[in-house]
Parts: structure tokens; sequence; C-alpha cells
């Protein structure tokens, strides 16, 4: 049996080499217990909740699903750097204006799939393609109300 | 939205208790029973110890070795010594090095248990149904019972008795995050931190569990992702503690999605039979049965059935009814409290019988229940009276929003009414401490945020009003049972209405003190500047750090202790045949409109629009009244059409998990008006009622309402699935 490789992530603009990761090691564990980044949560681990949603090179990835090795090398982005960007930083933004936080379990997830959404669609996408979009996460605290209020506003404030 | 606790939520630096960790700590895993009921015959944990990475196993024997005292509750114990009462009791706890380890370890554990017979269905265990119980059943674990008046001659005088049953399904809670704790032991003191809507409820918990005193027992909440009432008792703690007491490691014990759907206290299935006897257009007497599933409750700790029974009369004035309900032992987890225990059910019960009997008599169904509804001086069923009441004046409003609708809907789209009402837990006691320092003002106090705001945004709230100081200058402080004031927890939309008052009264005992320093009276107010906090009154405007003492300013400022213990409430006893029922404290109203379609070939509802009408007293801040209702509507609309706890015949959980227990989503929310109504005022300070739960409770009636306005066909179970709407209009 070969030693399990080292695999390297830049995570939040910060390049890391995680030593030992096995091969089943999902990456909401990596970035939870190996990298301390908590801010991460872990929901249901089979994909059905959207509270571990990380952006694996721009593009939203349920890291309850994903092996680290498959994310080697890619650039990750999670919530602790989220308002390092200026998208996400509006999404931040427009949550707190909108009050669309509760207990807080799943926000994370919501800012970071929203941050995604907006930069793989572009700001012109529409209201109705975000939000069906955005369906995959879920909130058991607001009733998406505001969350869906604080989409309009950042969506009318990109027109 | 004015709350403190916004920013590092959205910065994802807030620690919830499935983020707790310590050096050195240990992962554990739960062995679970394989039957839902049998005798154990042995639980070998041998090959378990010897698993890789495993520091220890503890079954049933090794309890009483680690316990200071030998041994807890013998009526609760941690594990199950001779009988295994539901499938996934756990039986046994395993901490290893990781948790993969705890996990792959658990299931080596050789479990050998004599299968034996297993009540599921609350139906089929009591033949007589509903007649009342004739002989002794071993599955009644409560019996409630009270009557008034001559029931039997209003029945027989009657122009017509409506007679319906209904059925309502068990939910969940399903909080984002899972049961999660970390315990550690160190000397005589087991500490656990967790992720509770009670630390001083998990205290009790665990002293009479453990056979510990409770000053040897101290409990820190964590932030909490969400409750929902799931939260609000022990679960996970004992587990944790013994292992950590067997390992002498911090040992941290987090339910995977799975196990939160299968150890979760739950609401259980309901049913209920509701008779009415209608003469001149009114209700003149009513008779309701229920049976409720108490899962595997014990008799002695049963809270559900006397408490919830009297909703099943609505709040509505009738002359002369009978309610008689049986709480059923079967072999589920116990019931448990999940934000109005099952009172979002039992409307849908009351509620659609109302709508029911004046679509029977053809008359408009609002100015049906408006016939009846509560005003202040009516009372209760068991003859408490009613304080100031809204539900009249929101129904009156309701009334015209429904002309308006209609006004502008498509033909085929339906309307619906929910009229519900709520006690509020005002009468469960907590203290607060305040410290005014020259900069900031502290609330210190016991409870939790659990994401409502009622803690982080409430009680700051009513500082605000008491002391006339900005959000910015208050803050609220948390710590463990050992050094926080005592709290009864955040239950029963209890927060504002009574640790409120205990925050009130602090306030007021504060402004005395500093009126004694300074010589004033009756007007003196707080103000702060964005740096330092002044008292000003008539012809006084002096900063804080002038008014204190030296030993103040260097001990943390000056105290001031509120309390408040609710005053002891009583109910007229003579209605009461067997059992016990709960009096009813602090009254809180809503009505709720909604308007629905109906695909004619699935059975699938559809909302369109809805209106929540809310009895709130006086709103201490709008926008998180706001932020309740649309949370709480968006909950009951779950109730209403898609959540449902589905058990086999063997007693197993057929749906643990978010693929096939349905939540609502984001693209199944329909636009929600909320509309506050104000001059009905309530126990809590300043007038204030309590939001938490009221939101959720006549969602599921509004619905199913909807529903039949729509169709003309009245569905009789929850949830309103397609098939069951389908088989309501003979498509099945």
């Amino acid at each position: 049996m070969t030693a399990p490789p080292t695999i390297t992530l830049t995570v939040n603009g910060r390049t890391l080499e995680c030593r030992r990761v096995p091969d089943d090691e999902r990456l909401l564990d990596t970035l939870r217990w190996r990298l301390g980044l908590k801010g991460t949560k872990e929901g249901c681990r089979t994909g059905d909740c959207g509270a571990c949603t990380v952006l694996v090179d721009g593009e939203s990835v349920l890291s309850c699903l994903a092996l680290t090795h498959t994310v080697e090398g890619s650039s990750l982005v999670t919530v602790e750097g989220i308002a390092a960007e200026p998208l996400g930083k509006a999404v931040v933004a427009a949550f707190q204006a909108e009050g669309a936080v509760q207990c807080g379990y799943c926000t994370p997830g919501f800012v970071v799939a929203l941050t995604g959404l907006l930069k793989e669609r572009g700001p012109k996408a529409s209201r109705e393609e975000i939000l069906a979009a955005l369906s995959g996460n879920l909130c058991r605290c607001t009733g998406y109300s505001p969350i869906i209020r604080a989409t309009e506003r950042l969506l009318e404030k990109h027109r | 939205m004015i709350r403190s606790d916004l920013a590092a939520k959205l910065a994802g630096r807030t620690t919830f208790g499935a983020d707790l960790d310590r050096p050195g700590m240990l992962w554990a895993a739960l062995v679970l029973s394989p039957v839902a009921h049998g005798r154990i015959r042995r639980v070998d944990l041998s090959k378990v110890r010897k698993a890789p990475g495993v520091v220890v196993a503890i079954t049933a024997p090794d309890v009483e070795k680690l316990l200071p005292k030998g041994s807890g509750d013998p009526e609760r114990p941690v594990f199950p010594t001779r009988e295994v009462l539901y499938r996934h009791q756990p039986i046994a706890a395993i901490a290893a090095r990781t948790l993969s380890e705890a996990r792959a370890a658990a299931l080596l554990a050789e479990v050998d248990i004599d299968p034996l017979p297993i009540v599921d269905d609350i139906e089929t265990v009591f033949p007589e149904w509903p007649e009342p119980s004739k002989k002794p059943n071993s599955a009644v674990v409560a019996h409630v019972h009270a009557r008034h008046g001559d029931l039997e001659a209003a029945f027989r005088e009657a122009e017509f008795v409506h007679s319906e049953t209904y059925r309502t399904a068990g939910v969940h809670q399903v909080a984002l995050e899972t049961h999660a704790c970390l315990a550690e032991v160190e000397g005589a003191i087991w500490r656990v931190t967790t992720s509770t809507q009670s630390p001083f409820s998990v205290r009790e918990d665990l002293s009479s569990q453990l056979g510990l005193p409770e000053s040897a027992v101290v409990v820190e909440g964590s932030w909490v992702g969400g409750g929902f009432g799931g939260k609000t008792s022990a679960l996970l703690e004992p587990f944790a503690l013994l292992l950590a007491a067997a390992a002498g490691a911090p040992v941290r014990l987090a339910l995977s999605y799975r196990e939160e759907f299968l150890l979760g206290r739950t609401t259980l299935p309901c049913v209920v039979r509701i008779e009415s006897s209608v003469a001149k257009g009114r209700v003149t007497g009513r008779r309701v049965r229920m049976l409720l599933d108490c899962g595997s409750t014990m008799p002695s700790r049963d809270f559900a059935t006397g408490y919830a029974i009297t909703f099943l009369l609505g709040p509505y004035n009738v002359d002369t009814f009978e309610v008689e309900g049986y709480g059923l032992r079967t072999n589920k987890p116990p019931f448990g409290p999940h934000r109005a225990p099952l009172i979002p059910q039992l409307t849908f019960v009351i509620d659609s019988h109302m709508d029911s009997i004046a679509r029977r008599l053809s008359v408009d169904p609002i100015a049906f229940r408006r016939a009846h509804v509560w005003h202040e001086g009516d009372s209760t069923a068991l003859g408490q009276r009613i304080g100031p009441s809204g539900i009249d004046s929101a129904l009156e409003r309701a009334e015209k929003t429904v002309l308006r609708w209609r006004g502008n809907a498509p033909r085929e789209h339906g309307f619906g009414i929910g009229v519900g009402y709520w006690s509020t837990g005002v009468s469960a006691g907590g203290e607060a401490r305040l410290r005014l320092t020259p900069q900031e003002l502290v609330i210190e106090q016991g409870e939790r945020e659990i994401g409502s705001g009622s803690v982080v945004r409430g009680l700051v709230a009513v500082a605000e009003r008491s002391l006339g100081l900005p959000a910015s200058a208050i803050r609220v402080a948390y710590s463990d049972t050992a050094s926080a004031p005592f709290d009864s927890g955040v239950f029963g939309s209890r927060t504002v209405g009574a640790l409120g008052q205990a925050v009130q009264k602090a306030s007021e005992e504060l402004v005395r003190e500093l009126e004694a320093r300074t010589g004033t009276k009756g007007s003196l107010r707080l103000e702060f500047d964005g740096r330092s906090i002044r008292a000003v009154a008539s012809g006084l405007r002096r900063p804080i750090a002038e008014l204190l003492t030296p030993e103040e300013l260097n001990e943390g400022g000056l105290k001031a202790h509120g309390k408040f213990y609710g005053p002891p409430m009583k109910f007229d006893e003579s209605r009461v045949v067997a059992g016990s029922f709960y009096p009813v404290a602090d009254v809180v109203g809503a009505v709720h409109l909604a308007e629905v379609s109906v695909d004619r070939e699935t059975g699938a509802v559809k909302v369109h629009r809805y209106a929540a009408f809310h009895d709130v007293g006086v709103a201490l801040d709008m926008a998180m009244v706001r932020a309740q209702v649309e949370g709480g509507v968006v909950m009951g609309l779950g109730t209403a059409l898609t959540e449902e706890s589905l058990w086999s015949s063997e007693g197993s959980l057929r749906n643990p998990g978010l693929l096939d227990y349905r939540l609502p989503r984001l693209n199944d929310v329909p636009p929600i008006e909320v509309y506050p109504v104000e001059g009905f005022p309530g126990a809590g300070p300043f007038g204030a009622k309590g939001v938490g739960e009221p939101p959720i409770i006549p969602v599921p009636a509004a619905v199913a309402n909807a529903v039949a306005d729509a169709t003309g066909a009245r569905v009789f179970e929850l949830p309103l699935s397609p098939e069951r709407v389908a088989r309501a209009l003979k498509l099945l």
C-alpha cells in the first residue's frame, strides 16, 4: 500500500499542503478538521442541504460530496474568504440588510452558493434562474423570504 | 435589522455545538438497537474494544462503575438494562481517536436481543376507540378527561351533530445542525458544552439521570444551529460525559443527520374524533376524543396529552363540552417538543371542523368563526379568564383581505382561513443581572440564542425601552450554569415575555439606584454618544463614570438583579374528571389566510399567496416579528403539505433523510404578507406577546380550508400530500 499523497490546495488565497490525506477523505472534513475552517458547515453529508457549499475554481461545490484528492491543485473560497471578493462582500451586505440570517447554520452555504451563482451566471441572470438554482440550499428558520429579498436587492444593484 | 450576531454568522466565525473541539479530544459513536422492542440477552463489546483507535466502549453495566454514587435514576437508565423500547435506541457508546474508527467499531458490537411484539399504530391498540376505554390498557401512559355543562342535552336538542375524524402525521424539527456536544470530566466536575435551548434543563436532566449534585454538573450552551423544540432537554450529554469519565479525555459526540432523524424526540401521530352539536347557526356543544402516540414515553414524563387536548376546542366559546384523551405508548422514540408541539395539528382539526360546519350551514366561514371566537373576559375550557385578545380584530382584517384577493384571483383558486392560538410559557421563571459600566450595559443571563433573536435582540429591546439606551450600547453575555443566573430556557415563546420581565425589573432597579444617587425622581434615562453613557433627567446630565463608586468602576460596574417567576395560575378543577391539565398562561392569537390551487390530475397543492395576522400585543421590534412569522409560516407549510415521518411495521423510521422527508424549499415559498395586530397587550414587558411559536399554528388549517374552498373536497389527514388530496377528489 502506498502512503496517502500530499494534497496542495489554495484556500482563500493561501496555498496549503495537506499531508497523508486518505483517498476517502471528504473536502468538508479537510476544511473543518484539518485546516480548522469551521465556517463551512456540516449538515446532512449527503448533498441534500447545501450548508457545506464552497467555491472550487469559482464554481459552487458541495464539499461533503467532494473527495479532497479530486480537488488537488484547485483554488478554493470558503465563507471565511468570501468577503474578500467584491461579489461576496455585496452578498454579505445584502443578507445583513435584509436580516436573512437567524440561527446562521445554513448561512455560510447560502452566502457562498449565491456568490458562486452570481459569478457563474453573471449579473444579468434572471431572478427566477437564480432562485431556482438556490433552491438546493435548505433553511429552516427564515422561511427563505428575506433570502429572496436579499437576492432581489443584489440583482437590482447589478442591473 | 438590529442583531449583534449577524456579522459573525455571515463570516462563518460563530462556534456551534457541531464545531466544538479540544486538544486530545476523542470522537464518539453510538451502538443502536437493531430491533424496536426486545429483551436484551447480551451486549458484548469485546471486539469493539480491540478495534483500531478505540479508547473506551461502555454499556449498561459500565455506567455504575463510572458514576460517583454508583447509579443514576432507575426510571431513566442511560443505556437500557433489560429491554429496548424503540428501534435505534442507544445501547452502547464508543470513544475513539477518529470518528471513522468510532463508527467502524460500533459495527463490531455483538448484540443479542430477543424480539418482543411491538406497538406501532395507536389505532390498533385501542379496540374501543372512539368509545372510552373500559378496561385498563397497559399502553396508556396518560388519560385526561374534562367536561362542563350538560353535553347530552345539547346533543339531544341539536338540529344536527357534525362528526368527523382527523388524523395527523409525525413531523421532525429538522434543525440544520444536529445534536452535538463536547464533554469533559475533571475531578468531581462533569462539564458539557452543548447545542441546547436550555442549559439549566440539561443540567437538571443530567443531575437526576446520573445521580450527581447540580453543583457537580456544569452545562455551557454553544451557539445553536436551530432548535425548534428539539434541543430542550438532555439527549447525547449523558453518553458523552460517561465516555469522557471512562477515557479521561474530552469527548465529542454529534449525531449524523440520519441519526438525528432516528433518535430525535419529535411530534408523533394523533387521531381525533370531533363532534359538535349545532342549533340556530351556533355550536352548542362539543365532544372531542384524542389518541396521541407518545412513543416510548414513561408515564411520569408525558407532557403532551393534557396540555394539548383543550386546544381541540379552539379559541372558541362553547357552552358545554367534553374532552377525553389517551396518550399511548408505542415503540418509537419518546414524543418531544416541536415548535408549539402538536398544536398546528390540533388546530388543523378544530379549524377544519369549524370550516366544515360553516359550509354545511352555508354561512361565511369567517363570520361563523367571529360568532364564536374569544374576546377579552371570555373563558377558556377550564374556566380561566381571557386577557386582551386580538383574534377577532385579526379575523376582521382577514375578512377584508379575502374579499380583495378573491377579486383579482383566477376562479379555480381557493381561499382558506386558519385561526389559532398559543399559550406562551410566561409562567416558567428566570433571572437576569445587569451591569452598567461607563461604556456599556451588559445583560448577564442563562439562555443561548437559538436563532429567533429572542435573546440577542429581544432582551436588548426590553433594556432599550426600559432605559432609553440604544442597542449599540447593550451587550448580552452568555455563560455556563455555574455562573449565569437561572433561567428556564428557550421554549414556549417565553424569552421576551418571561426573562424579558426579569430584564425589565433589573432595569427599573438600576434607574432607582441612579435616581437615589442623583437626587432625581421619575424621569431618569440613559443616553449613549457612541463612546460613553450618561444619566439624563430634568436638570441633570452626568456621565455614568461620575456616578459609580471606585469599587464599581473596578468591579464590573453598577449591578442590578431582576427575577421573574410567574404567579401561580389556577383553573376550574371541578371541570376535570381525570388526568393532569395545564393552566393557560398568556393567550396569543393568529389568523392566517392562504390562497391555493389544486392540480385536478395529481392532487398537488400550490400555495400562491399567504397573509398572516398576528396578535403581538406590542411589537418591540417589528422586523423581528416579521422574521418569526415568515419563518413559522414556511415551517407550517411543510407540516401542511409534505412533512411526514413514516414508520414500517417493524418500528423503523422509513424516511430518515432529506430526500424522503421533504422540507419546504426556497422555490416553494409564496409571497407572505405579515400584519401585526396591536392594541391588545399581553403579559410580557410593555405588553409584548410571544411570537416564536404562534406563526406555525394556523398554517395547516388555512391550507386545508383553502383546498376545501378550491375543490369542495375536505382532506381529513395531514399532510395534504398529492395522494391524499387525489383521494379526496376521488381521483384514486
